[in-house]
């Protein structure tokens, strides 16, 4: 180590140059990576706390002269109308993604774990067709699925997006979660076998817990698919209390098309409970894409 | 149940033919236990779909999908669309969409995740950063954009005017040249961060030796990417690009909610259009032959993503 630090020391000076000249570009371009990623985002946030009429002023009001909380406290007080729509599409919202999450976590894993430690006939044929499932946009399966959901009597219940949303989950989630299981030795199963566990107890005690980082990124990659899901939410369901967050605030303001600071305060709660849910389980998400994508 | 070693490997080598398929599927009918929910809910969803899509194609419809009286026409709807002017247009704003977002987004998450690379003080921070607008729904980002985008009051037009650089706001998504490449920014300001992601957890398996001995070898700091960061990263880049491509392909709302298409057709791509035929004119019909035709172009692009990561497996086992 202290060799090549000498060495790199001693190169001369215009090398050094260079490579400083590449350390430099690297931070401007983050630095200008960072206001093209934050700006929008930011902007959001002032318009949010601007009043209708300040919001649609020309030139703009970089800061509003009177802060203020109305568009916030309207969207979630459960007295007004408005505040009842929006709380009870992000219950609804909730709802249909946590039991999508369980539901994808409870069929993911076992079938990744088939994936990886079976060889059985048509194993690669299955899992190619299950990721190739990835390849097709939902308006492909949109006329017949809304066929099929009338005919089994689906349409309008959040049945419909649960067992539609499993399906988009699921390659990712497989292809993730047999990445890791294939980086778990087989032995460590062999030898809980020899010490008499079953197959089941095995895979229960040993293989689970080492492929928690894994189940937990399959778990946010789910539950985030199925926040943000719109076009299927948008197409099966007409009733307006059923309606999920991105619908429900399509439809909202699409009635009231002047209500930017309510619009933007709007997509801020909405995208709050994905962007906190990434960021605090975010370490596993990229563990698991190195892990389970990438070294694959 | 067969964990594979290398006896479960001698004694199929033994069985060829037939009778030994059967009798291997017989052998490992409970392994098909496992893989049975998730199968189960993708032929529900997926087969299912494909196979009346294929049908419906081949048939005029009457609109409000009473489908009872639909009619066989063979080959009429794939005629229509083939020889629509619309359809020409929507292909060309589909190619350059998918192309011009790809590409970008690729080389700005890979620009990105280079310069990620290097540890320094508030990385972490600063990726986190990065990473919101691809968790954040597109409903939400299509909004604030369009917002921003905003004749009158959006915030770029402002600033130009400020600086001088135009008389007014200019009107960006209601104008037929500037509509794509403005929706285009829109797409790469959600989907950089999942290139830059997937080449983070690329770096990562570049052997640190190889690059230094590289440097003591008098490699420049470009030699060093050119010569052994990039080809390391090939398998990766075409797998992540094939991603972002099929992403940006299918990919309908930001489209959809910002100018549905419009103005004159200038943003449709083919997803919103196909939507539009279905849902708005209840063109089933001719709905599902675009589907068709969509169908076997992903099937196109879906060889070349099998390949690419039979490839790395492939690479992985000889390992």
């Amino acid at each position: 180590m202290s060799t090549i630090a000498e060495t790199a020391s001693r190169a001369p000076t215009r090398r050094r140059m260079r490579v400083d000249g590449w350390r430099w570009a690297g931070r401007i371009f983050l630095v200008f990576m960072l206001l093209y990623t934050a700006l929008p985002m930011i902007w959001m946030l002032i318009t949010s706390i601007k009043s209708g009429f300040a919001a649609t002023q020309f030139p703009p009001q970089w800061w509003p002269d009177e802060p203020t909380l109305a568009s916030y406290q309207k969207l979630l007080d459960p007295q007004n109308s408005v505040g009842q729509d929006f709380l009870r599409f992000f219950w609804n919202s909730l709802f249909v993604s946590t039991v999508t999450t369980i539901l994808s976590v409870i069929v993911a894993v076992p079938a990744a774990y088939a994936f990886s430690r079976f060889s059985f006939p048509g194993r690669n044929f299955l899992f190619f067709a299950v990721l190739l499932r990835n390849m097709f946009p939902a308006v492909i399966f949109l006329v017949p699925l809304f066929i099929l959901m009338r005919a089994i009597g689906l349409v309008n219940t959040h049945g419909s997006l649960i067992l539609t949303y499993l399906t988009f989950g699921l390659p990712l989630a497989i292809w993730l979660l047999k990445g890791f299981y294939d980086n778990i030795p087989v032995q460590l199963e062999q030898a809980a076998r020899i010490d008499g566990a079953t197959r089941f107890q095995a895979f229960i005690m040993i293989v689970m817990p080492l492929s928690t980082p894994g189940i937990i990124a399959t778990a946010i990659y789910s539950f985030i698919g199925a926040w943000n899901e719109y076009i299927y939410a948008y197409t099966f369901l007409s009733k307006n209390e059923q309606l999920t967050l991105p619908v429900g605030i399509q439809r909202f303001f699409s009635e009231n098309t002047t209500d930017f600071p309510g619009l933007m305060a709007a997509s801020f709660m909405m995208s709050v409970p994905v962007v906190v849910l990434f960021l605090v389980l975010q370490r596993y998400f990229v563990r698991a894409l190195t892990e389970g994508a990438v070294k694959h | 149940m067969t964990i594979v070693t290398g006896k479960a490997e001698a004694r199929r080598r033994l069985q060829p033919g037939t009778a030994g398929t059967l009798r291997k599927i017989w052998e490992h009918r409970a392994d098909y236990a496992y893989v049975l929910p998730a199968i189960a809910v993708m032929l529900i969803v997926i087969a299912y779909p494909i196979y009346y899509t294929v049908e419906l194609s081949f048939f005029k419809t009457p609109p409000g999908l009473q489908l009872r009286d639909k009619t066989f026409i063979g080959f009429d709807n794939y005629t229509t669309i083939l020889t629509s002017q619309v359809f020409w247009k929507v292909t060309w704003n589909t190619l350059i969409w998918t192309l011009g977002s790809t590409f970008i987004s690729f080389v700005l998450g890979f620009a990105t995740a280079l310069a990620l690379h290097r540890d320094f003080i508030g990385r972490g921070v600063l990726r986190a950063i990065l990473i919101i607008p691809w968790v954040i729904s597109a409903v939400a980002a299509s909004y604030i954009w369009k917002w921003i985008y905003h004749s009158d009051f959006g915030i770029i037009g402002a600033v130009l005017v400020g600086l001088g650089l135009a008389d007014r706001p200019p009107n960006f998504i209601d104008n037929v040249s500037t509509v794509l490449p403005s929706l285009i920014v829109v797409n790469i300001w959600r989907e950089f961060p999942f290139a830059m992601i997937m080449m983070m957890a690329g770096l990562q398996t570049v052997p640190d030796q190889l690059l230094r001995a590289a440097k003591v070898d008098g490699a420049s700091a470009w030699q060093r990417f050119w010569h052994v960061t990039f080809p390391h990263l090939r398998n990766v880049s075409v797998v992540t690009m094939l991603l972002l491509a099929v992403a940006n392909f299918n990919s309908f709302i930001i489209p959809w909610i910002m100018t549905g298409g419009g103005p004159s057709n200038a943003s449709h791509i083919w997803i919103t259009h196909i939507y539009e035929l279905a849902f708005g004119r209840q063109r089933w019909g001719v709905a599902s032959a675009y589907s068709v035709l969509l169908f076997l172009t992903l099937m196109t692009l879906g060889y070349f993503y099998v390949r690419a990561l039979s490839g790395n497996e492939r690479k992985e086992g000889s390992a």
